[in-house]
């Protein structure tokens, strides 16, 4: 069965996490999708994670985990003749996708209008912390800024007093790929609406400024002039609503709702101090939480987090095991899902990876090939899409284009 | 020719509900479907009713973090407990080409609206379900509310401070990015539809799509074994030192800065004036600055404490130092890239108050977004039942008077 972005040619010319893994959503739903790297490849076949902690350019998780089901070619764009290249290609793709800061893209001389003219039809999709636009574009940032700048982790995410913090991952390069994976995908699909390809700007920090925080506060602050600050605490308005310890490790514990809370005292056994009346409902609970949790972290660390969930889950309240990743990875509901696919790697051998964030059942996507080493498809790519002949392609090695 | 958005002509029915299924049909109305959230007086959303309201005054149509998530959404109000109400909804999907939902697993089919029962009145229809855990499989019925649902995919266990437990987020990451990758996954399968004829049953897990953001410490478990766990702002791979956020005057005042180069140090160190202790081998090498990370935060935070955090960071980005100031929600209004990239707007909502909204989040060099506001419980009810499914007036009203359009 084809993947349902067959037939659409698009260019990775990205690094590390924002663009490549918004062109891994385009490759492993079917599109096909030429990675371009530099001589000196991705900065992720530098950053690992690698086996054994041994770095090799062909050995980084993190570039095999962001860049399945692609081809991949190396390209000087810094060299003319390699900038004239890389505008063939860019004759030949519906969409390009990069997360360069836009003066690099300036200094190659590949801006959109040169884009634009070489295609009016292509729809570059540019992913950068803070967009192509406003004062800060010409900022030099990673996701740690970005996601800084959007106001999540002073708004929600640390302890008051103490450090905002970041969301334990690359969250604004993330949410920056998926916008733009979306509004690309819908400016390549709309082509013929809209008249023609189109720029598409991303600032990852925007994104997270806009949906996650500004959605819920900043309708707020504009009229009444007052907003909050990070609590440390799940839910401060209601209670239970807190990650607490357990005996082996942590859960979510969330029982607001009064058959809620009912299911949990269940479950804890009734005990004789759920009964006093400054527990009866979710607000006067978060009132007196100084005294609360201590009781529910009496009963959390006689338990194991497994069994807490399952206990808790039956007797109707939405309480979560805090799984490690070893722990997400090997659950039985994953498995039954096949979410966790094995994909062949000639430098790594054989090595499982994270599939399909969604299923299609009658087109289906997910990495089914491993990411390209450096270079690994220069001759199909440079003969096939852009017809050049073999000694031509000797010739950009030895000139050191490619 | 006239510039239409790319979505233009395509319908959704959205019986989304909060957050994530609102944000989905947003998404697709900002790039110019038409998005029609199926609502009811009966049961009104719970986000209907969170202050603040629009000048002090509450009512379901008055809540103004309801209307952000919500903007882009038409709306059409049916109480989907009246059998006539479900034959209405089908009618309307008959003339659709995209159904959203994110219910549990089995409600769509307790309605009379699963998969099968649409296609047969639109064969090739694309119904994008968006439940917690997805379709199927053991966890299918798990319980959880947005912001506890990253627990399950390992990414909590990641939050919090160096060599302390999980910090929960105090709100659902996960609501908005799902909203937004879930339109990513209609269009493809809208794309497939129009390639081969055949709509499709999407199964997109909430779960799965959020976990994908776990991938650079889930490939140092399949490599290496090993679990990972909360380590402050340090850099995800440990590839970038500094990397953090360090305090700065006033009141909660933060810089971020994060170094991954030798460049970027030196220009760090230069813009820091060349103190003795940045000389020292511990902070030689990228290598060593990991290995000392502790104590070179302590350094560079005792450096930055007596600074502001927008002139800090103007400097060390003059030196090519990747540093911006930490913003609070209060800074989001004034910033200044937030103000020239109009970031947020100030509308006129259909019943009359002002109120300030997120417009396009996204920049569309060709296209200018569709951003609509509101929307109020029923407002298209007009256009779709007379205009769309061609019903007179006399059963419209009757419609109404009987509560089935309601």
């Amino acid at each position: 069965m084809a993947g349902a972005l067959a037939g659409m040619k698009l260019i990775d010319f990205g690094q590390m996490v924002s663009a490549p893994y918004c062109a891994k959503l385009f490759s492993d739903y079917g599109a096909d999708v030429i990675k371009v790297e530099l001589p000196d490849g991705d900065a992720a076949r530098k950053s690992g994670p690698f086996p054994k902690d041994e770095p090799h350019p062909e050995k980084s998780g993190l570039y095999f985990c962001m860049n399945s089901n692609k081809r991949g070619i190396t390209l000087d764009v810094s060299q003319e003749r390699g900038r004239e290249l890389f505008l063939e290609l860019v004759k030949w793709a519906d969409g390009l996708i990069e997360n360069n800061l836009p003066k690099q893209m300036e200094t190659w001389g590949l801006t959109y209008e040169v884009l634009a003219e070489a295609n009016p039809d292509l729809v570059m999709i540019s992913i950068t912390p803070f967009g192509q636009t406003g004062p800060y574009s010409g900022w030099n940032a990673y996701d740690l800024n970005a996601y800084h700048l959007s106001g999540a982790s002073s708004r929600y995410c640390g302890r008051p007093g103490e450090m905002p913090l970041e969301h334990g991952t690359f969250a604004a390069d993330y949410f920056g790929a998926v916008a733009g994976s979306t509004w690309g995908l819908a400016s390549i699909y709309g082509r013929e609406n809209a008249g023609g390809g189109q720029h598409v700007d991303v600032s990852s920090a925007e994104c997270i400024a806009a949906t996650f925080v500004g959605g819920q506060n900043i309708g707020g602050y504009a009229q009444d002039g007052k907003f909050d600050k990070r609590t440390g605490v799940g839910m401060p308005l209601g209670a239970p609503a807190t990650i607490v310890p357990c005996k082996d490790g942590h859960v979510w514990m969330l029982a607001l709702e009064p058959g809620q809370w009912n299911g949990l005292r269940k479950v804890m056994g009734d005990p004789e101090w759920a009964d006093l009346d400054l527990f009866q409902d979710m607000y006067m609970r978060a009132q007196n939480a100084d005294v609360i949790y201590p009781f529910i972290q009496e009963w959390t660390m006689q338990h194991n987090k497994m069994e807490i969930m399952e206990k808790c889950q039956a007797a109707g309240c939405p309480i979560t095991a805090v799984f490690t990743i070893e722990e997400a990875a090997e659950q039985p509901h994953l498995k039954e899902r096949d979410y966790i696919v094995e994909l062949e790697h000639p430098v790594l051998g054989s090595v499982r990876n994270l599939g399909a964030p969604f299923k299609l059942p009658a087109s289906p996507g997910g990495p089914s090939q491993a990411a390209p080493l450096l270079g690994q498809h220069n001759a199909e790519v440079y003969q096939e899409v852009l017809g050049l002949s073999a000694p031509a392609i000797e010739q950009l090695h030895t000139d050191g284009i490619i | 020719m006239p510039k239409a958005l790319p979505l233009k002509g395509i319908r959704v029915v959205n019986f989304g509900w909060v957050w994530a299924g609102p944000v989905a049909g947003q998404t697709l109305g900002f790039l110019g479907a038409e998005v029609l959230k199926v609502e009811s007086n009966a049961r009104i959303d719970l986000t209907r009713s969170l202050p603040p309201f629009a000048e002090g005054e509450a009512g379901p149509n008055r809540s103004l973090s309801n209307h952000a998530c919500w903007a882009g959404n038409g709306s059409v109000s049916l109480n989907l407990k009246k059998p006539e109400a479900i034959e209405l909804v089908k009618q309307l999907i008959a003339e659709s080409d995209v159904v959203i939902e994110n219910f549990g697993p089995g409600v769509m089919d307790q309605l009379g609206l699963n998969y099968e029962e649409l296609c047969k009145v639109k064969s090739d229809i694309v119904m994008f379900s968006m439940p917690a855990a997805g379709l199927y499989g053991p966890m299918k019925a798990v319980r959880t509310y947005g912001l506890s649902l990253t627990s399950t995919t390992g990414l909590d266990s990641l939050v919090g401070y160096k060599g302390g437990g999980p910090i929960p987020v105090e709100n659902a990451y996960s609501d908005p990015f799902a909203g937004i990758f879930g339109a990513f996954a209609i269009l493809t399968a809208l794309n497939h539809r129009d390639q081969s004829g055949a709509g499709q049953h999407v199964d997109f897990s909430q779960q799965e799509a959020i976990m994908q953001m776990i991938g650079p410490a889930y490939m140092d478990y399949a490599f290496n074994g090993r679990s990972g766990g909360p380590k402050s702002n340090e850099h995800p791979l440990a590839s970038a030192a500094p990397h953090g956020v360090f305090p700065c005057a006033g009141e909660d005042r933060w810089i971020s800065i994060a170094v991954s180069s030798d460049e970027e140090w030196s220009a760090l160190v230069g813009a820091m004036g060349d103190p003795e202790w940045a000389k020292r081998a511990d902070f030689a090498s990228l290598d060593d600055r990991l290995k000392n990370i502790d104590a070179l935060h302590t350094e560079i935070g005792t450096w930055t404490q007596a600074s502001d955090d927008r002139e800090l960071a103007d400097a060390l980005q003059a030196a090519g130092v990747a540093a911006a100031p930490v913003l609070n929600v209060a800074d989001l209004l004034t910033d200044p890239h937030y103000k020239a990239r109009e970031t947020f707007i100030e509308v006129t909502h259909p019943l009359g108050f002002k109120e300030t909204i997120y417009g396009a989040y996204v920049k569309t060099s060709r296209t200018e977004a569709c951003v609509n506001p509101g929307p109020v419980i029923g407002q298209d009810n007009d256009r779709v039942f007379k205009e769309i499914m061609g019903m007179p007036d006399e059963r419209y009203q009757d419609l109404i008077a009987q509560e089935v359009i309601y």
